[in-house]
């Protein structure tokens, strides 16, 4: 169940979650910028209160499906650095043992059903697994990210549709970062993206993405209504994504100023604002949070350097879970 | 033994699953109180009840969707698509998201699903509702494709699908839903990967799948007559292939047409053809033919649609020049 | 976020950086820092040229600048280390740049990329510099032609495989090179004092750290050669290529049928296993009983010349000549339990050598016995076909084909049985294309 956070332990979890995929995604950029990962990713820095907002709302048992921009929420689930960044370099003692990578890292042990390459990929996973949930009588919620640009997808009206049919325990939350790859999304989505989950009858809420704790009281709510059989809900999170849609996305001010950048980064930054809440309420002093940041600068480091030394898959892998057993 | 349709025998693999799994559910549309419109599911919604017969909008890649998420979350899902070419619809979740989550996760989420849906032409039903695309879902790994002929193969191959733990994608021959075959009342399961020699011959080999294998049959019927003697093989699965079989077979009698209701190009002909001639080849006295249907849309008009499938005549036909030695093709 | 003061300081290399998915290169525009700065981390140290625009690189840490080793305008590859920020000034820990080549163990050359002699042909493992198409000095691109090297199948053209100047030859014209020394030295900028020297001087710098072979890619065999060897064609049968199922194949051969003999008889083709029936009944050829006047006269094909591979190295190796080599396959397809005496007849030469039994080709040795075989190899000559007759003792006749070689035998049909006259054929053509067998 969730818990309602009203203690220390709670809200430093929750800053330290943000930091951690903060850091994770730093040092992941880093990988890429020296050459050392292969492939590409996509970084979440500047959505953290949306990833850790909701999933401290959740226990290991409620599942969460993830996109292409999973790392934050693969971290907000319970996720280890070490087993990450395997999976990212291609690891064998990655969380998918190397084979799925970025967009596909998935960890079951807590509930996270995995990234999806395809936009819009998992809306039907997630909807289905609320579906297993109510058929089988049991209480666990599952939570649906998907971005702006997935409202374009055909496939989350179909399952919208049937969830509010069969009122099943899922949870709908739209990361609206103001673009879709690379344009605004104004100019992808017609109309009002709140008004598309109400057309279904269903529940939705706007929050800012950028506050934790709004994030965090609107999920625990929902979740706890979903438990109850009231579900589906439709979350709509304003947020915005610091880098490019992919790592490689460097050169991007022909469709985003860097004075937006700045704005937000400067101004609306969800890890800055809740440090300094964190503060004046004497949850936490400076000191405390900078020892607190370097020791997970240091966890990241560590798991980097092992996970470049650690082994790759062995030859005979590659065709080993073409099918199971 | 007793008879009974391949509805019935459907029906009944699915009635007897869903007794001994709870986790076992239906979904599709009309499957519950209509049965779907080939009347396959009738009954099965007034004994396990709407939470496990669920009839869903008509939203295919919505509904394979949802049935993913709930395979890989501990159920086991049965979806009935309606016709075969609306396979076409689903592609993304059937291939993208099923058929490799288990090896994108390395080995830790699995998707056990079943996905019932059928092929056929000459029902008149013209091009969007006659195909047969089973080599459309063969050549990707992680799927497995199993095609029953008759009653009895239904049965045995859907209560394996089911226990499977993999996406498995069944074709039912929609023309044969009210053929009637021996099927025994005890409970059976047909393994896959196993293919079925229905009758022994020396001179040919005839392997054929679902809708083809009675016109194998009736084949060989009238080659017997003319004094040729051949074998029929029901591979029963194309994925995985019981490649040993067939290889016995040729090897055995040296000549070997294969016989498919997917198009003539690209198809399941081509991959099992190949396969012989990769491993049997120094066996070979005559190159191995397909036949499959005609590379066109299924055309409505019956005088039409009836040219574009493999009948009893034209494999006869071929038979008889392979195993005299006469050309298909120019050398 | 702060450096981490608890795990000690460990000196940052600055790399250029991942730019965009097709650069693999980026050009420093212009340093926004000096060696010896203090920077903190998330300073913009230097400005990029990207295929886009300018982008600022940071750094990844609080120290000073250090070990700056390129400046404005240089072209730095992906992930080479441009700079370190370490804890002091002073610290120039960093490593020298990897140059990608520079001509350091010999002063007097000059500095720049060496281009090496490159792999001809599996046999070969010299050169011959036929000529050289450009000077010392000149400017060169990446697909000008520098010099021609004469293969034993023609003139190959090599190219610079970079852009710059010819700073240096280290051949002449006429000089053999061995595969992998350097020929050329290709620098950056034009050159004060380029060099030419010969192949004798033996100046030539020892391989320096990354040579590039002649060529736009370093894994790939030779550039293209003036005139490509054309692949082996498959060998005609004498009378043209035969029509038949797998299966009649390998049933005539294993039953030792021979298809040919229904070919000459007209029998249509393609053959089947049904047409084997009809070979059965043919009337055989004289029948082994009576022994024959009929001369024998076989003939053999090889896909390729295996020997002419096998016998520079079986030379440089062993230190076999050629003719005992050849008079060694010869003898030992012959199969006999005891010494046998092979005559080799080549380019008017006579030699005649003892091939003592087993598969040891140095123990052939030079004697005056009489032949038992006498191999003419009339290979590099533009006969083509022979059919001289039999002579007092078997002759293997080695010639030319269009691609590869033409074997035959002839003997009086009391010299050698049928199964003899087969079986010693098919063994020396068998080692003919592929001598390497032999020896096994």
């Amino acid at each position: 169940m969730a818990k309602a956070k009203t203690n220390t332990e709670d809200y430093l979890r929750m800053y330290r979650q943000m930091v951690r995929i903060r850091t994770f995604e730093d040092n992941a950029n880093q990988l890429y910028l020296s050459a050392k990962m292969p492939g590409l990713t996509h970084m979440y820095s500047g959505e953290e209160a949306v990833a850790v907002g909701i999933c401290e709302a959740l226990t290991d048992d409620d599942r969460i499906t993830s996109t292409h921009r999973g790392h934050g929420h693969c971290v907000a689930k319970g996720a280890e650095f070490r087993e990450m960044f395997c999976e990212l370099l291609g690891k064998e003692e990655g969380y998918c043992r190397g084979k799925g990578g970025s967009m596909h890292i998935a960890d079951q042990s807590h509930g996270n059903l995995g990234a999806n390459a395809i936009v819009g990929g998992s809306m039907g996973i997630a909807t289905g697994s609320a579906l297993r949930a109510k058929l089988q009588g049991k209480d666990d919620v599952t939570v649906c990210f998907f971005g702006d640009g997935a409202t374009a997808q055909g496939l989350w009206y179909e399952v919208m549709n049937m969830a509010a049919l069969w009122n099943l325990p899922v949870i709908y939350a739209c990361e609206n970062n103001g673009y879709s790859e690379y344009t605004r999304t104004e100019e992808i989505a017609a109309g009002s993206i709140m008004a598309r989950a109400e057309a279904f009858g269903i529940e939705s809420h706007q929050v800012d993405g950028q506050d934790v704790m709004a994030v965090n009281d609107l999920t625990r709510k929902l979740v706890d209504r979903a438990r109850k059989g009231e579900g589906p809900f439709f979350m709509e999170l304003m947020t915005y994504r610091y880098h490019g849609h992919h790592v490689g996305d460097i050169n991007r001010e022909y469709y985003r100023s860097k004075d937006e950048e700045k704005d937000w980064k400067e101004n609306k930054d969800p890890i800055i604002r809740f440090r300094a809440w964190l503060v004046s309420e004497g949850i936490a002093t400076e000191e405390e949070i900078e020892a607190m940041n370097a020791e997970i600068e240091k966890d990241a480091t560590e798991a980097v350097a092992y996970a470049e030394k650690a082994p790759y898959p062995p030859a005979n892998e590659v065709d080993m879970h073409v099918y199971a057993d | 033994m007793r008879e009974i349709t391949l509805s019935q025998a459907v029906n009944e693999a699915l009635a007897e699953e869903m007794r001994r799994d709870e986790t076992v559910f239906i979904l599709g549309e009309d499957v519950a109180e209509a049965g779907t419109p080939f009347k396959v599911l009738s009954g099965l919604v007034e004994e396990f009840g709407t939470d496990r017969v669920l009839d869903t909008p008509i939203s295919e890649p919505g509904f394979v969707g949802i049935a993913v998420g709930a395979a890989m979350t501990g159920a086991r899902p049965v979806v009935d698509l309606m016709f075969g070419d609306f396979i076409y619809l689903v592609m993304d979740q059937l291939c993208n998201q099923a058929a490799k989550q288990h090896y994108m996760s390395g080995g830790k989420l699995t998707v056990p699903l079943v996905l019932r849906t059928n092929l056929g032409a000459t029902r008149r039903s013209a091009a969007q509702h006659s195909q047969s695309l089973q080599a459309l879902v063969a050549h990707i790994p992680g799927l497995k494709v199993a095609l029953p002929s008759s009653a009895y193969e239904a049965k045995g191959l859907m209560k394996t699908a089911i226990r499977d733990n993999n996406p498995v994608v069944i074709f039912e021959d929609k023309l044969m839903y009210q053929d009637k075959a021996p099927v025994p009342e005890e409970e059976y399961l047909i393994p896959f990967g196993v293919a079925n020699v229905k009758r022994e011959g020396r001179d040919i080999t005839l392997i054929a799948t679902s809708s083809m294998v009675q016109v194998a049959e009736k084949a060989a019927a009238m080659l017997e007559k003319e004094g040729i003697d051949a074998e029929v093989i029901d591979p029963r699965t194309i994925v995985p292939l019981d490649e040993a079989t067939l290889l016995d077979s040729v090897k055995k009698t040296s000549r070997a047409i294969v016989i498919d209701e997917g198009h003539q190009s690209y198809g399941v002909t081509a991959e099992i053809a190949s396969r012989l001639n990769e491993k049997a080849f120094y066996h070979l006295d005559a190159p191995v033919l397909r036949m499959g249907a005609m590379d066109v849309p299924v055309p409505f008009s019956p005088a039409l649609e009836d040219l574009t499938v493999p009948t009893p005549e034209a494999v006869v036909e071929n038979a008889r020049k392979l195993c005299a030695g006469e050309l298909i093709h120019a050398a | 976020m702060p450096h981490d003061e608890t795990s000690g300081f460990r000196p940052h290399d600055v790399t250029m950086p991942q730019l965009g998915m097709a650069q693999d290169a980026g050009k420093i525009v212009s340093w926004l820092k000096s060696p010896g700065d203090a920077v903190s981390r998330g300073d913009a140290l230097f400005e990029v040229e990207t295929d886009k625009a300018v982008m600022e690189v940071e750094s990844p840490a609080d120290g000073f600048l250090t070990g700056v080793s390129y400046g404005e305008g240089e072209d730095v590859p992906v992930g080479q280390v441009i700079a370190r920020i370490s804890d002091s000034a002073e610290d120039d820990g960093a490593p020298a740049p990897e140059p990608a080549a520079t001509g350091k163990a010999s002063d007097a050359l000059p500095e720049g990329h060496t281009v090496t002699m490159p792999q001809l042909g599996m046999a070969q493992d010299t050169g011959l510099l036929v000529n050289w198409l450009k000077a010392p000095g000149d400017e060169v691109a990446a697909d000008d032609i520098l010099f021609e090297v004469e293969t034993d199948k023609s003139t190959m053209e090599v190219e610079a495989g970079r852009k710059g100047f010819l700073a240096a030859t280290l051949a002449e014209a006429g000089e053999e090179v061995p595969v992998g020394d350097p020929v050329a030295i290709i620098s950056d900028a034009r050159p004060e004092a380029p060099v030419a020297r010969s192949a004798k001087d033996g100046g030539a710098p020892p391989a320096p750290a990354a040579p590039v072979p002649a060529g736009k890619d370093t894994t790939e065999a030779p550039a293209k050669p003036a005139a490509a060897a054309p692949a082996p064609k498959a060998p005609s049968a004498r009378g043209g290529r035969i029509l038949a199922s797998p299966k009649a194949r390998r049933l005539a051969l294993e039953q030792g049928l021979d298809l040919n003999r229904l070919a000459e008889a007209g029998h249509p083709q393609p053959f089947h296993v049904a047409d084997l029936e009809v070979l059965r009944t043919m009337p055989s050829p004289a029948p082994a009983s009576a022994p024959s006047e009929t001369p024998r006269r076989l003939t053999a094909t090889c896909a390729v010349d295996g020997l002419s591979a096998f016998v520079p190295w079986a030379a440089e190796t062993q230190g076999l000549a050629p003719d005992a080599i050849l008079a060694g396959l010869a003898g030992a397809s012959l199969g006999a339990d005891g010494s046998v005496t092979v005559v080799v007849e080549r380019l008017g030469l006579t030699r005649s050598f003892s091939v003592p039994p087993g598969r040891s080709l140095s123990a052939v040795a030079e004697t005056d016995d009489a032949p038992a075989l006498i191999v003419r190899d009339l290979r590099g000559t533009p006969i083509s076909t022979v059919a001289l007759g039999s002579e007092q003792t078997p002759v293997l006749t080695v010639t030319d084909a269009a691609a590869g070689l033409v074997i035959t035998l002839e003997c009086a049909a009391s010299a050698l049985d049928a199964t003899a006259a087969i079986r010693l054929l098919t063994e020396f053509a068998g080692r003919m294309e592929q001598p390497l067998r032999h020896l096994l």
